[in-house]
């Protein structure tokens, strides 16, 4: 059918590309993105970086403003889809009808403490944690750490790395909760152990001792381990991953165990595409989310042509990129991770702690990882799809 | 339009590179260097695309 009407819920990276992308495609009809947050988007990636380690750049997430022309509606949420009228329900009770939907709403944090406030239905008690996933998260974490609270992190994935150092760096006492060596999980154990290694060198306590809960202690948090050990301080932030945001769905019949799935093409239905970090996608690894900068980026130029154009779209293909930074390391990475074992290939770069490393992973993908190593991402593309014979030293000839 | 960058902001990713080729680039040294800063009408798609995939937005297109 012709699509005349394409609404676009969510208004992060992934919601903006869509629109952006419909519009490089041709499409002139009416757009409309609906955003729970009542922003333009931001660079959520900048948030637990440069503006937590910033002194006062303020300004690090900002994006240059949209130029696609829809109608935006901010600070708006979508609680309910009907596929049959094809109306998305706002909160506030009306009614958007689209010929064409884009779902792009994103994850959110999740908490450690949710099922208490479920439970109250109240919020009289003050929050016993900090999340990092919003602009308005980012600000009052960082007001809250310029007095150098004690402060525990829970969540050894790479948000919570970045939050100890960021923490660290303005002069906290920090305690890392985490049952394995952090990052490994999301980059394997060599990576890690390097991150793992600086964050010990510039202070990090890292303490194991399985499931958290919390628990009130005057004015700070009491953080108790399923080992019985306890943990007290001022200030505690929770960083233990993020969960899709499909409730608005339930009940519009899209969802499988949950999980909100897509084609190669981004579609969920021929009318309906999704893309970013609400999308399960498939991937070399299997069906997976992949909550990534350039992988909504990507996710998002993909749905966009497969809702126009459907079979006649190209099939998303994309090598992740990733990157953090922290403790005095930044990294870049390319591939899919985590990364088993040691590099097959490393190269010191022109300081003691870069370096630029290969894998070649057994199903033929490879990936690529620098650390304090300036290298356009490009370039590092190229070493992970060459794999390391390409970039291994020639052995010495015999004479 | 003009593709502007603030240099102190950008971290060298290289995503706009890949985004834009034929306009910019990183150097040898991981420095940005924008190729054709007054872009017509033809880049600037590519241009746009630059802009958007930066993650800490320095690159900008502003009128010429």
């Amino acid at each position: 059918m012709t699509m005349r009407r394409i609404v676009v819920v969510g208004n992060g990276i992934a919601g903006l590309t869509a629109c952006d992308s419909l519009r490089a495609a041709g499409f002139d009809g009416e757009l409309t993105i609906v955003g729970a947050e009542p922003h333009h988007p931001y660079s959520r990636p900048a948030l637990s970086k440069a503006l937590l380690h910033g002194n006062e750049n303020l300004q690090a997430h900002h994006l240059p403003a949209p130029t696609h022309e829809a109608t935006e509606l901010l600070g708006v949420s979508a609680i309910g889809l009907n596929t049959r009228s094809r109306t998305v329900r706002l909160d506030g009770g009306a009614e958007l009808p689209y010929d064409g939907l884009v779902i792009a709403s994103g994850s959110r944090a999740k908490r450690l403490g949710a099922d208490r406030l479920q439970r109250s239905g109240q919020q009289d008690d003050p929050p016993r944690e900090l999340t990092l996933r919003t602009i308005e998260d980012a600000i009052h974490l960082k007001e809250r750490v310029a007095s150098q609270p004690s402060v525990v992190v829970i969540g050894g994935g790479p948000l919570g790395m970045e939050v100890a150092s960021g923490c660290l760096a303005v002069g906290c006492d920090v305690t890392l909760v985490s049952d394995t060596t952090p990052l490994s999980r999301q980059l394997g154990q060599h990576l890690a152990g390097i991150f793992t290694a600086a964050a010990v060198r510039r202070g990090l306590r890292i303490v194991g001792g399985g499931r958290a809960r919390l628990a009130g202690h005057g004015d700070g948090t009491k953080v108790v381990l399923a080992d019985g050990s306890e943990l007290v301080a001022d200030l505690v932030v929770t960083a233990i991953g993020d969960e899709p945001n499909v409730d608005w769905l339930a009940g519009a019949g899209l969802l499988t165990d949950g999980m909100l799935k897509v084609d190669s093409r981004g579609r969920v239905r021929p009318d309906i595409v999704a893309a970013g970090d609400v999308a399960f996608l498939p991937t070399p690894r299997g069906l997976a989310r992949v909550p990534l900068w350039t992988s909504a980026i990507d996710q998002a130029k993909a749905a966009a042509i497969g809702l126009l154009r459907g079979n006649a779209a190209l099939e998303v293909e994309f090598q992740p990129y990733f990157w953090t930074e922290g403790f005095g390391l930044s990294l870049k990475a390319v591939g899919w991770m985590p990364l088993a074992g040691t590099p097959d290939f490393c190269d010191p770069g022109a300081n003691a702690d870069s370096m630029l490393m290969c894998w070649g992973e057994e199903d033929g993908a490879g990936a690529a990882a620098a650390v304090n190593y300036r290298i356009p991402v490009p370039k590092l593309r190229r070493l992970a799809g060459a794999g390391p014979a390409v970039v291994r030293t020639a052995p010495p000839a015999r004479v | 339009m003009r593709i502007e960058l603030d240099r102190p902001r950008c971290e060298g990713h290289g995503l706009c590179e890949e985004a834009a080729p034929q306009l910019m680039h990183l150097d040898d040294d991981g420095e940005l260097v924008i190729d054709v800063t007054d872009v017509d009408d033809a880049g600037l798609d590519a241009a746009r695309a630059a802009v958007r995939v930066c993650p800490v937005a320095a690159l900008r297109l502003a009128p010429a």
